[in-house]
Order: C-alpha cells, then structure tokens, then sequence
C-alpha cells in the first residue's frame, strides 16, 4: 500500500499492524490456520488528538488498542510511540522491562468497570498500585496522590478506605480513570469505557476526559458503538470491517459524507432518540453475514453485503488509499460513489 | 393481579445486607405488563432494573433479600403464579423458566455453556419443555435458528459458542430463549455490545416475532434511541425506585418527573456542532449505604421544594394515558 505520511506532531504511529491468533486443533494442538482478528491496519494520532474507532462487532477494535499497548505481541507491523521528551520507540521490538517504562506514558481504560477493579481491594489500594509498582512506597505520599487523583476525578478523598462495590458503575467508571492517570500518561486508549453507564452518567465521564484532554493534553483513542458519541468526542474516526480500517476521515466530513459504503450502513443504522422520526424512518439494515476472521474471501471483506459490489470486488482485496481530500479509504469504487451522510437530530 | 396483564410488579423492595451496612436496591418498584405490549425500562447505572428482571425469573442473587413486595405471572391458561412465593427451583419455576418467560441477558456468554454446541443447548430447553422427539427437536432447532437469520442452520447447531461472533451468539441467545414460544421475554441490553447494523437487525428481528407470537417483551436499555424504536411504554429507574412510567411518547413528548427530563437532555445529539459540553444532571448518585430522605432524587433535582421535598416521600401521581409519577410537583 502507499505509506501513510505521518505528520511531525503525531504522537502514535501504527504501519500495518497485524495480530493473527492461531487456531489450534486436536489433542496435539495443531495449528489449522488463524483468526485475522487485525491484518494491516495503519494509522496516527497526533497529539492531544482523539481519534474515534467504531465498526462490526469482531472487527478488531479491541484487539488494535490491546496490541498498541502490547498487552498482545503483535504478530506482524510496527507500532511507534513518542515519549514526552520527544523520542521515538519502536515498541514491537522492546522488551517486557522496557515496555514497563513506556506503559507509564500509556494506559487503558476498560469497558466494565465491574470487571476491572478487584473488590478486595480498597480505592486507595487501587489507586495507589501503580504508584506502588514503580516504587512509590511513603505512605503518605501515596494517600496524598490518591486524594488528589480522587479530586482530579470528582470522587471524594475521604471515601477512599471503601471498597468498590459500595461504588456505582459510574463511580466505579472513574476509580479506573484514577487509575489510569496515576502516572501522568500522555496517551489514553478507552475500550467502551461508558457504554455500559445511563446516558447522564455517561456524559459526566465524557465531560471529565475532555477536561482533562485540556489540562493535560492528553491524546486519545477511544472505541464504541455509539455513532453520537464519537461525533461529539473525536476529532477524527476510523471505520474497522473485518480486522481492517476501511476509512479514516476528519469528524465532520465522515458524517457529511462517508467514502465507504460499510461507513454508509453504519450511519444508516444511527438509531433516532426520538419516537415519532424513529417510527417515520426505519434504520437501515444490511443484508447478508458478518465476515468471518478465520476465513477471509479473497476480495474485499464486504463485498458479500455491499450493494455496489462488482466483479472486481470479488476477486481482489482493495488496498488503504489516500484521497485527494486527504482522507483515506478502502475501496474500489469510492471515487465514483456518492454516499449518503447521517441524518441528524434536530 | 388486573385482568389484562400478563406480569405485575407490586411494591417490591429488595436489599443486601453488606459489612459497611444494608444496601436497599429496589425500593418499591411497581409496574405491569399487557400481552403483546414492549416495556423499556431506563434509568440510572445500578438503579435496580436488572435486579427487577431476575426477580421475574427468581434468579436473584443469593445474597439478596425480599424485604416486601410480590411479582405475579399470568400463564397463557389463565392461572397467576405468585413468583416469589415459589422455591428457587421448584417445578413450577423450571416450568415458567424457558418455557413462558424467556430471558435474554446482556453477556450471551454467561447464559450460553461453553462446552455444549448451540443445537444441543436448544434441545436440552426443548426436551425439558415440550414432548417432542428426538428428530422433531432438532427440526425445531434448526428453525428457531433460521429464524435468527443465521446462515446455514444445521451446520450452525453443531457450532460451540466460542466459534461464533459476538452478533450470532446474541442471536442464538434470542433462539433459545424463544424456543418455546414464552409469552414474555426478558432483554437486558441484549444489543449494547454490539455495533449498529447488528442492533438494527436484532431489534427487528425481536420485533417482528413480538409481533407474530403477541408476545410481551421488557426491554432494558441505555440507549434512548433504542427506546423510542421499540416500546410502547416506558419505565424511568433512579436509585431502586421506578420514578415514572408513561406511553414512550409521552416520556420524550411530555415527561413529568425532573428525572426524566434531566436524562433526556443529557442524550448526546447527533447535531453537526463540534465540541459543545454534554449537559448532565449536578452532583453525584447518592452513596447506597445513606440513601437520601423524602424523594430520593432531592439531592440533585433543579426543581426541589425545601421542606417537602426533603422530608416526605411522594406518592404517585397519576395522569392521562396511565402515566404515573413519583413527585411533590404534581401532588396538590
Ligand atoms: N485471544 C484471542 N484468541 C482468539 N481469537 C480472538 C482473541 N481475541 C479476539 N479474538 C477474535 O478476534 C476478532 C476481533 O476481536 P475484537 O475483540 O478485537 O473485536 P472488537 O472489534 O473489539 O469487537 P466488539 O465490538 O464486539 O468488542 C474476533 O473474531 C474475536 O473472536
Ligand atoms: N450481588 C450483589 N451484592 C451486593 N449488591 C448488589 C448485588 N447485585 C446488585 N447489587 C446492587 O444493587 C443495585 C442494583 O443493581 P442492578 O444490577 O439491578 O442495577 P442496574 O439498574 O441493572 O444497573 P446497570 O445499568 O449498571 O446494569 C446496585 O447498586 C448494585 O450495587
Ligand atoms: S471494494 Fe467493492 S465490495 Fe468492497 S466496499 Fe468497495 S464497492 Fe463495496
Ligand atoms: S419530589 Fe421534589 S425533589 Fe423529588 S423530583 Fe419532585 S420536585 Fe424534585
Ligand atoms: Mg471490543
Ligand atoms: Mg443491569
């Protein structure tokens, strides 16, 4: 494919990433093939950007922000990160002890917060671990990092002797983020961090990372299902099919009009807070299965559902391509397509 | 129990009791349900609506305690189960379990067994519910799961579920939990992992079989949008009280609590305009252990009336087209 340019003031870059997991078959455990849950995936973010990913249930989206962070080893691509003093690593070819240090810089917020947080420990417990592991070990240092990191997140520093479960899911929600800013990281992957919260909720955790988006200049990925949500929050989004980007474009101009007809379904799906549209116009739905990982056609991943599908489709895979408008896009025929944007809500 | 319903819900309280104190879950949740009709139940993160849904089915966890309240079950021969009054595992809940109440949970993976394949899990359901043969179940299995509009059926009832994706073990889920025909089924945000088109899919597919089998349907959900495509009323939870309850119009049209309307204007709005701050409701949820006094919702309603507000619990307020609300505004 052609090389995306990274521009000077990127602060992730990621060239075709590739994470295959190894199906294994039998008592001996023989390999018979691989789930292509991520297979060339390439893209930057700039610093203190927020780049959204949203796309099929299964694309990867997960798997991409797991490999970025090296909680896997990518089996193939090169994932480069630049430190807060300006340096750049390669972090496909550090080792576990130097992975270690960059970590600090870079952290995950998980989807469950439920899940997350081990409930034998108390908030000061949690919060404080990863001062612990780098060796943070003055008592009251520590008490003092976690009240004001407690503050930083609007939880209340007396609390902090509790244990999670007398937290809700949104308190609960924020005790991660606590967590995750405890040593001032530059970059924040959030992996449907408030699509399980009430809606208000959800909109107080957004409003706390673009706050601190501001203070800290943080940069962010950050994944989910809700279109609305990666509207207000990204500057920028990328669409993921089947282990691939499939279009990457400024916020506004992806919903004004997306280049991909996956990105026109998914728009097409949005669904309407709001009964009476929602009853005059129905969403729209894609026919046809889910491509699945472990076995990939040939051609393009969507050309099975994809309405404007031609024999070329079929019979060769589309490469990522930059536009003229400095987007990119995975498809054969999008120079000649004009799609249909959101609808938006009055 | 009303003639017209199929479930009713009455002042149902339940509790934990913890190291740090009791936590009161639901507080005297009321509400019902007619045949064929789809309720959505919203509110606030662990304001009670999961712990409403198992009641129905008498899965509570086992820490938790019935303080007051009964949920009945009208069975499509006419006799009301009192749900609660039954034993766990009793014949008459293994009966109403999957056989007239299905349930579908949000994480398919852990009501599906990871060790059996989907079409034996199917005829597990059916043999315990039907008296069908052998060859008549896995007839059956393989048309529940075309139903589902998954491909290629009877290669799919040989699959494990860990070989399918997110979006096809949902809908095995929604295969086995209608493999009976239930007269009511059981959502709890059956669609919130996954992406949209998949979300479109089966919010049709679940409709249109309400639809053809007059089936009632609960339908937990964050989603707003979701709300406003498939219910017919709706329920509004905050801290283990349903707060309001109205025809899904009347929730968005012309809502009557401070709740609800501070829920809605908090949806993010797929508006075009960049950046603008997300509106939320002031303060913080409540701490469980401490639940506030009068309404519960005093300590962060714009429209909270010192004194009363603070002091007394309100009652509910009832209003055209059965919408009900729990609040002093309305009280004369
Ligand atoms: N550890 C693993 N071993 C084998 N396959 C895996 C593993 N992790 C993920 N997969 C597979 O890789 C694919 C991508 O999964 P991933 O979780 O990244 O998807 P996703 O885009 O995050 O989906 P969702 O929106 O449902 O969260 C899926 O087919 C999944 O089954
Ligand atoms: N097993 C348990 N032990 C102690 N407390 C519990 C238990 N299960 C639930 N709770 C508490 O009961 C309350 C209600 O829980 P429930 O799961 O019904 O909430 P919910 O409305 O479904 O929330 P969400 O939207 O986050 O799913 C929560 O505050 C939760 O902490
Ligand atoms: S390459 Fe062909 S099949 Fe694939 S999205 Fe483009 S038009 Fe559709
Ligand atoms: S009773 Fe008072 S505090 Fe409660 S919602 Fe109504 S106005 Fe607000
Ligand atoms: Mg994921
Ligand atoms: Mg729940």
């Amino acid at each position: 494919m052609t090389n995306i340019h990274v521009p000077d003031d990127a602060l992730i870059s990621v060239e075709k990433l590739q994470m295959h997991f190894p199906i294994k078959k039998g008592f001996l455990g023989r390999e018979q093939g691989a789930v292509k849950a991520v297979d060339d995936v390439s893209f930057y973010i700039r610093k203190g950007e927020t780049l959204g990913i949203v796309g099929e249930s299964g694309s990867g989206k997960s798997t991409t922000a797991r490999a970025l962070l090296r909680a896997y080893e990518p089996t193939g691509g090169k994932i480069r990160f630049k430190d807060p003093d300006g340096v750049w690593h390669d972090l496909t070819h550090k080792s576990e002890a130097e992975m270690r240090k960059l970590r600090q810089h870079m952290q995950m917020i998980f989807q469950d917060p439920y899940a997350s947080l081990n409930p034998r420990m108390t908030l000061l417990q949690l919060v404080s671990e990863p001062l612990v592991n780098i060796g943070v070990t003055n008592k009251s240092e520590l008490e003092d990092r976690v009240a004001d990191l407690l503050s930083k997140v609007g939880l209340r520093p007396e609390n902090m002797s509790r244990y999670p479960h007398a937290f809700s899911g949104g308190q609960r929600q924020r005790i991660g983020i606590a967590r995750a800013l405890a040593l001032n990281p530059t970059f924040i992957a959030a992996d449907e961090s408030v699509s399980a919260l009430d809606v208000s909720i959800a909109a107080q955790t957004i409003n706390l990372l673009q706050d601190l988006q501001e203070q800290m200049g943080l940069t962010y990925l950050f994944i989910t299902h809700d279109l609305s949500m990666v509207e207000h929050i990204s500057d920028r989004i990328g669409v993921m099919y089947a282990g691939r980007l499939v279009e990457v474009a400024d916020t506004a101009s992806f919903f004004e009009q997306p280049l991909h007809p996956y990105s026109e379904a998914l728009l097409a799906a949005i669904p309407i807070p709001d009964p009476k549209r929602a009853r005059a116009k129905k969403r729209g739905l894609v026919k046809g299965e889910v491509a699945d990982p472990a076995n990939l056609p040939v051609g393009c991943a969507f050309a099975s559902r994809c309405p404007h599908a031609s024999e070329l489709c079929h019979m060769s895979n589309p490469e990522l391509t930059e536009t003229a408008g400095g987007r990119f896009v995975r498809c054969h025929h999008s120079a000649d397509l004009k799609l249909q944007g959101a609808n938006y809500d009055q | 129990m009303q003639d017209e319903t199929i479930l009713e819900i009455t002042d149902l309280n339940i509790c934990f009791e913890m190291r740090e104190g009791t936590v009161n879950a639901v507080n005297g949740v009321n509400f019902s349900v007619k045949p064929g009709e789809v309720l959505g139940i919203v509110g606030e993160s662990g304001s009670g609506k999961s712990l409403s849904a198992r009641s129905i089915m008498n899965l509570l966890p086992r820490n938790a305690t019935v303080t007051n309240g009964s949920v009945k079950f009208r069975k499509s021969d006419g006799e009301v189960v009192d749900i609660l009054a039954e034993k766990r595992e009793s014949r008459k809940m293994r009966e109403l379990r999957g056989g007239h109440v299905g349930m579908i949970f949000q994480e398919p993976m852990t009501a599906l067994s990871p060790v059996h394949s989907i079409g034996k899990q199917i005829m597990t359901t059916l043999s315990l519910h039907t008296d069908l043969s052998k060859k008549a179940q896995v007839e059956r299995a393989a048309d529940l799961l075309a139903m589902v509009q998954m491909p290629k059926p009877m290669e799919m009832l040989k699959k494990y579920p860990h070989q399918l994706s997110g979006g096809m073990r949902q809908r095995a889920m929604i295969a086995m939990a209608l493999s009976c025909n239930p007269s009511l089924l059981l959502a709890d945000e059956p669609t919130t992992a996954l992406d949209v088109t998949t979300e479109a899919q089966i919010l049709d597919l679940i409709m249109s079989l309400q639809d053809e089998l007059n089936m009632a349907v609960i339908f937990i959900t964050h989603n707003f949008g979701v709300v406003a495509e498939i219910a017919d009323r709706v329920s509004v939870m905050y801290l283990g009280n349903a707060v309001e309850t109205a025809a899904v119009d009347d929730i968005f049209y012309n809502p009557k609590h401070p709740y609800t309307r501070a829920l809605l204007q908090s949806i993010p709005r797929l508006d075009g305009q960049k950046r603008r701050r997300l509106q939320t409701i002031e303060g913080m949820v409540p701490d469980p252990f401490n639940l506030p006094t009068g309404c519960v919702f005093h300590t962060r309603c714009a429209e909270k009336m010192a004194g009363k507000c603070t002091s007394q619990i309100p009652e509910l307020t009832y209003f055209e087209n059965d919408q009900m609300a729990r609040c002093h505004l309305h009280q004369a």
